[in-house]
């Protein structure tokens, strides 16, 4: 039997050893770093995003378009993210997705979506922001820590609690809204226009309630711990509860 | 021998049926006992008189109709009797209708005793009156309290079960999300104390109570969020 022996020179070795040294750990290396997730849906203007997630940011910023575009860093590779559309709706559900999947780590959400959407947001653990949206409610519920930061809203409906973390609010009170800010554990602070009409209930049993500019002698206090009172017309109605910590009323 | 005994055996003496041994006995005795000796000479006497009168009085002819009249008698003088005794007055008519000679130094001193006395029972009155009315707002108390702790002890039930559930679950987490519950889980708890501690200081707290409720909510919310991870 003829066999045939190639003849390797030492450094043709050496430089294959290398290039499957470098193939090994580069493999390794984009086996550990996130996956990335990036889709478009086109919608219509009013459309609603509901987002379930377990642990991460979520970040939600309108855009001047009619379709949403979700940009994911997922952490684990075993984390699925399956968003699924319906009519005038997308509906993310990481908790859905990964059941039996043990921890999926943290995953990043960034959404960018048409400015009168409504977002009704969830996380366990993480931060969550929205900005420059003009829809009809703004939910964003942080199960443990997690600040909340509401930039540039106008909607008729805001929900916004967490336990751990601060909350922030910017934005405009629509006549006939409801407005509920709830931490345990957090500052709390509101900045809307100094000509806003509403009923506030504001509640700290820490007794740190400022209500600033918007002060005024119809408000009845229970030894500073509690403030019901109308601002002007009191055409929305605000409710604002920290257990341990502060609430601020800003002027814009 | 004592004089009772003594004076059994002077029937059986006056009569002959006494023994020798008796007869020694009850004479040694009557030595010493002048009331027993006065005693046996009586009923001598008696007896004596009666033998040497015997035969001198006649039977009554009709012993029953005797006796009948004289029950007759008897009772009709009872009602005489149960009138001429006079009706008890009582303490206070007594009281009332006896005089009483005081001097003033005596009127003076009766005076402050009753002065003193209506003082003392008025302060003890009051006393115990306002005793029994902080022990019945005590009770309103412990009554608000105990329904404070019925409605937390009910949902105390419901969390048990959910924190059972989440610690079956926990072991899949990651540390961060260990550490992560358990803080938060710690401020909620920080926050059902405070609001229980300000109830039990004043169980009428609006805002106590309305803050343990939220808190407990809060809680549970967290518990079954949890839970599914």
């Amino acid at each position: 039997m003829n066999v045939k022996f190639s003849t390797w020179s030492v450094p043709s070795l050496a430089k294959i050893a290398s290039i499957i040294v470098i193939g090994s750990l580069l493999g390794s290396l984009a086996a550990q770093s996130p996956q990335r997730l990036s889709k478009r849906y086109t919608v219509g203007k009013n459309v609603r995003v509901e987002l379930r997630n377990v642990s991460g940011t979520i970040e939600v910023e309108s855009w001047n378009r009619d379709e949403i575009r979700l940009s994911a860093t997922i952490e684990s590779p075993n984390a699925h993210v399956v968003p699924k559309q319906l009519d005038s709706s997308l509906v993310i559900d990481v908790m859905s997705d990964n059941k039996a999947r043990g921890d999926v780590g943290d995953i990043n959400f960034k959404l960018q979506v048409p400015i009168s959407s409504s977002v009704d947001l969830e996380t366990r653990r993480g931060q969550i922001s929205v900005s420059n949206l003009r829809g009809a409610s703004v939910r964003a519920h942080v199960s443990s820590e997690g600040d909340i930061t509401l930039s540039n809203i106008v909607a008729t409906q805001v929900i916004a609690q967490n336990t751990i973390g601060n909350i922030f609010f910017d934005g405009e009170f629509s006549r006939g809204g409801t407005y509920e800010f709830k931490s345990t554990k957090g500052d709390i602070t509101i900045r809307i226009p100094g000509n806003s009409d509403f009923r506030m209930v504001a509640t700290s049993p820490a007794r740190k309630i400022k209500l600033g500019d918007f002060w005024n002698d119809g408000f009845k206090t229970q030894d500073g711990r509690k403030y019901v009172g109308d601002v002007g017309d009191g055409r929305s109605s605000v409710s604002v509860t920290n257990f341990n910590g502060s609430i601020t009323f800003m002027r814009r | 021998m004592n004089c009772e005994n003594c004076q059994e055996l002077i029937h059986d003496f006056l009569d002959g049926s006494i023994s020798r041994i008796d007869e020694i006995a009850l004479n040694t005795h009557l030595e010493h006992c002048l009331d027993c000796d006065s005693v046996r000479h009586d009923l001598e006497s008696i007896l004596g008189y009666c033998r040497t009168h015997r035969g001198e009085y006649a039977a009554p002819p009709n012993t029953a109709a005797l006796w009948l009249r004289i029950r007759n008698v008897i009772e009709a003088e009872t009602p005489t009797m149960a009138e001429s005794i006079e009706p008890r007055k009582s303490i206070f008519s007594s009281l009332m209708s006896r005089s009483w000679q005081l001097s003033l130094p005596q009127l003076v001193s009766s005076v402050i005793a009753i002065v003193v006395l209506v003082s003392l029972v008025t302060v003890v009155g009051i006393k115990r009156w306002s005793v029994t009315t902080n022990s019945q707002l005590e009770a309103a108390v412990t009554e608000g309290n105990s329904d404070v702790n019925d409605r937390v002890f009910q949902r105390n039930q419901v969390i048990n079960y959910w924190n059972q559930r989440v610690e079956l679950n926990k072991a899949r987490w990651s540390p961060q999300m260990r550490e992560t519950f358990d803080r938060n889980m710690a401020v909620i708890d920080q926050a059902v104390s405070d609001s229980m501690n300000e109830l039990n200081r004043n169980p009428h707290d609006d805002i106590a109570e309305q803050m343990l409720n939220e808190s407990l909510n809060d809680k549970l919310a967290l518990l079954k969020e949890f839970s599914d991870l």
